[in-house]
């Protein structure tokens, strides 16, 4: 308790990490309240061909896309499904890739090389292109993506965990604990994991950026979710072809997977910064 | 402790790494700009940007428009469809008799016709291909066994060729054009475990076409030169060289026409895109009435489809005029029937399905199988407009409590899964355009049972009375007949639901400004490049 406060009050004078707090707050914000903030909640599904392509006006706020429906308010429930993607696929990876990078690199034995040459593989093909691969054999639907994204994604905790495990090995208070008569077990939950829980926090915030951008990626080539879905990528990939006449079509979506990624990376940035105080941007070196 | 370390100078050198990118794509962007402004202004090549890809270079393989190009410039039929109206005219052969039993149908091919490696065009060659057909199976082969079957072509002698018919068929002269004369010679050098040569024959050119293939890649297109020894022969303005490039995204279709790259693209664009190059000097959009449906096929074979009261509340449940006024600016019109407007054998009297949610409903509760679960609508990747027709249906569905999915295939992979029905999506959405002009090629072929596992005949519709209707049609000759045949079987499949039929295209043909000569024809769209010369 008394960290997270210590947290938050370092958060508050950073002001970079404290806007990025603020973007991502601003995305829960509209995707909880989304029913409440659009304009017209139900163009998520209701299409209006009279009303096509709009330019922004007081009635549609960010114009109007290639079947009538508001761009504004299917953004707001985009929100959510950038949430669901994002939350649902960071945290799988955190199951599957922590305590594997645990295991890895507190044994040192052939079972922990395996473990690590299998998370060298994944990681030898870039994400995007893992994803793909994977979301384009099990055909295009959200479950599809999310299970594209976590598949590919663990091995970035698994190697950074793998790490630092490996070098909070030599420290005294563990190798102390291990004298002690601590099961491996015992020390790597009570011993361990705490003192990796800062980089995995940071990676998982960055990780969270990262993980919008690659969905949008997927959504934009078609293997998201399928339409009338307010998925941002997709909303992208749909005006494409009324480009350049209608720009508020793809650059409202734009903007909001920007902000939003943005955000995680500032925050990321500004909480390694408060976690890990051996590693301050440059400016903050005399503070 | 050590990854502390590393971090600082590594998140520096990628901020510089970002930045090179950054200033190199910017680079990059300027000097394709620039190259494309200093291109010479006649080129020696003809570019075409088409939406689809040649997955194959066999002209008996694929019988599409997607792929058209391949048949019309790399090979030969004995005769042709040109022009608008469309007219069949000789090609290959100069003339043909047909005995009085309609059974027997000679052909007399031109003497000194020449395929790509100059031997001659004979009649066995006409006879190889024409067993060709049946023996690779694709493409236009289902038309053919109905009317024809495997050993009844032979040649007479070295100019004529004999066809004997299984029963009198009032479209077989349409569909000749399909007959693509191959190289036999050269093909039966290639065929491997009795393949008639398909696998070869996929990538390479036997033809003797008004051009020559010179390269060929699946991913990229195919490029072909002028063949000077062509039959028809050549007048003192011709293109030398072709290119048909699989451009799929309709932008850089769009944006290639206007910096000039691409001197031609498909006729069917988003009326957005054709305002946009309407309004670009360098471009002329030229306007043909064409024949081409646009419809949704309705699985008649699996619930809930197969039952008519489903199928008449699809048909009720969609927005056609927001369709046709909003989402396509007009530029196309309503089409109540499996059978263009500006083609015989229309019946006046149907005016068409309205968007009417309230008779969608109480269809819906006259139905027997309810639709319980949620129906695949599937739709063509590429094809934008195939998208936003299924969102617009989706939503009418919705309305009346119908669920539906929408899923996005390639061409040839819905063509694979249209051909089973257990494969096929409960509504497939596309078009058909026209492959000969004859009612057959649109309702004979989409509705007569015996035509199941073409992509046409998604809809695996049965019913006796229309079979017969459709057979009656290809008996007779007499045209007055045929198209009161025709009325009667659109009449009976349009109140049996059979499809939703949206509208008949119009075609907008981007050409660029100096390209003079093109011949447009609803078969084949232009795409034949013979007849076009740089200004």
């Amino acid at each position: 308790m008394k960290t997270s406060l210590f947290v938050l009050r370092k958060l508050m004078e950073d002001r970079v990490a404290f806007l990025g707090l603020l973007l991502i707050l601003g995305l829960v914000f509209c995707a909880v309240f989304a029913p409440w903030l659009a304009t017209y909640p139900g163009d998520v599904w209701d299409l209006h061909p009279v009303n096509r392509l709009l330019p922004p006006d007081g009635q549609f706020l960010f114009g109007t896309d290639r079947m009538g429906s508001d761009i504004y308010s299917r953004i707001l429930f985009g929100a959510r499904i950038t949430i669901l993607v994002a939350v649902i696929a960071v945290g799988a990876s955190l199951i599957i890739g922590v305590p594997i990078g645990l295991v890895a690199g507190y044994y040192h034995n052939w079972f922990s090389d395996l473990l690590m040459r299998v998370s060298d593989i994944f990681l030898a093909v870039p994400q995007v292109v893992l994803a793909i691969a994977i979301a384009q054999t099990l055909g295009p639907s959200l479950p599809n993506v999310i299970l594209a994204l976590s598949v590919t994604y663990w091995p970035w905790f698994t190697r950074l965990v793998y790490a630092e495990t490996r070098s909070l090995q030599n420290e005294i208070f563990i190798e102390s604990s291990i004298a002690l008569g601590a099961s491996p077990w015992r020390v790597i939950v009570y011993h361990i994991l705490p003192n990796v829980s800062s980089p995995i926090i940071v990676r998982t915030s960055i990780g969270m950026g990262f993980t919008i951008l690659t969905a949008a990626t997927l959504g934009f080539l078609g293997l998201g979710a399928p339409p009338p879905t307010p998925e941002w990528g997709r909303m992208i990939s749909e005006s494409r072809e009324y480009l350049p006449q209608a720009w508020w079509y793809a650059a409202a979506p734009g903007m909001a997977i920007f902000l939003v990624v943005m955000g995680f990376n500032l925050l990321g940035d500004g909480l390694r910064d408060i976690l890990d105080p051996r590693i301050r941007r440059g400016q903050k070196d005399d503070g | 402790m050590k990854h502390v370390q590393l971090s600082l100078p590594k998140a520096l050198t990628r901020f510089t790494q970002r930045g090179i990118v950054v200033v190199l794509a910017i680079a990059t962007t300027l000097a394709l700009a620039a190259g494309c402004k200093s291109k010479p202004s006649t080129p020696a090549k003809f570019v075409f940007a088409n939406t689809s890809n040649y997955d194959t270079m066999d002209p008996h393989q694929a019988f599409d428009v997607g792929r058209v190009a391949v048949r019309l410039n790399l090979y030969d039929g004995l005769y042709r469809w040109h022009d608008n109206p469309p007219k069949i005219e000789p090609w290959l052969a100069e003339s043909y008799t047909v005995s009085p039993d309609g059974l027997t149908w000679t052909f007399k091919l031109k003497q000194g016709s020449k395929f790509h490696d100059g031997s001659e065009v004979t009649a066995d060659d006409v006879v190889y291909s024409t067993e060709r057909i049946f023996g690779v199976g694709k493409g236009a082969a289902s038309l053919f066994t109905r009317m024809l079957s495997p050993g009844s072509t032979k040649a007479v002698d070295k100019y004529t060729v004999q066809f004997t018919l299984s029963k009198p068929s009032a479209i077989f002269l349409s569909i000749v054009p399909e007959v693509h004369v191959v190289n036999s010679k050269l093909v039966k050098e290639h065929v491997k475990d009795g393949d008639w040569g398909a696998a070869w024959l996929s990538e390479n050119d036997a033809g003797s076409g008004s051009y020559m293939l010179t390269k060929y890649d699946p991913a990229v297109g195919w490029t072909a030169t002028r063949f000077a020894d062509h039959f028809y022969g050549w007048g003192d303005k011709f293109i030398p060289e072709i290119e048909f490039r699989t451009v799929s995204e309709i932008n850089t279709r769009v944006l290639g026409m206007i910096n000039g790259d691409y001197h031609g693209t498909d006729g069917y664009l988003p009326q957005d895109q054709v305002k946009r190059l309407k309004e670009t000097e360098t471009v002329k959009v030229l306007e043909q009435e064409s024949m081409r449906i646009f419809m949704f096929q309705l699985h008649n074979q699996r619930a809930p489809t197969s039952d008519v009261h489903v199928r008449r509340a699809i048909s009720y449940a969609f927005d056609y005029d927001g369709f046709i006024k909003n989402i396509l600016g007009g530029s196309a019109e309503r089409n109540p029937v499996p059978i263009p407007n500006n083609m015989w054998g229309v019946p006046k009297d149907v005016t068409g399905y309205t968007y009417d949610l309230e008779k969608a409903k109480a269809e819906l509760a006259m139905a027997k199988s309810k639709p319980k679960r949620s129906l695949t609508i599937g739709v063509l990747t590429g094809y934008a407009q195939t998208e936003q027709a299924a969102t617009l249906l989706q939503n009418g569905l919705r309305q009346i409590g119908v669920e539906s999915k929408i899923e996005s295939f390639p061409w040839p992979v819905i063509v694979g899964n249209m051909s089973k029905p257990e494969t096929s999506p409960d509504i497939s959405i596309y078009w058909i355009s026209t492959y000969y002009a004859d009612p057959n090629n649109w309702i004979g072929e989409m509705f007569h049972s015996g035509g199941w596992g073409t992509f046409k005949s998604s809809s695996f519709y049965k019913n006796p009375k229309v079979d017969d209707l459709l057979d009656k049609a290809l008996k007779t000759t007499n045209q007055e007949e045929r198209a009161a045949a025709y009325a009667d079987a659109a009449r009976i499949v349009y109140n049996d639901a059979g499809g939703v039929w949206v509208y008949n295209t119009k075609w907008f043909g981007p050409f660029a400004k100096n390209v003079e000569g093109m011949r447009f024809s609803p078969v084949g769209e232009a795409q034949e490049i013979r007849w076009m010369y740089f200004q």
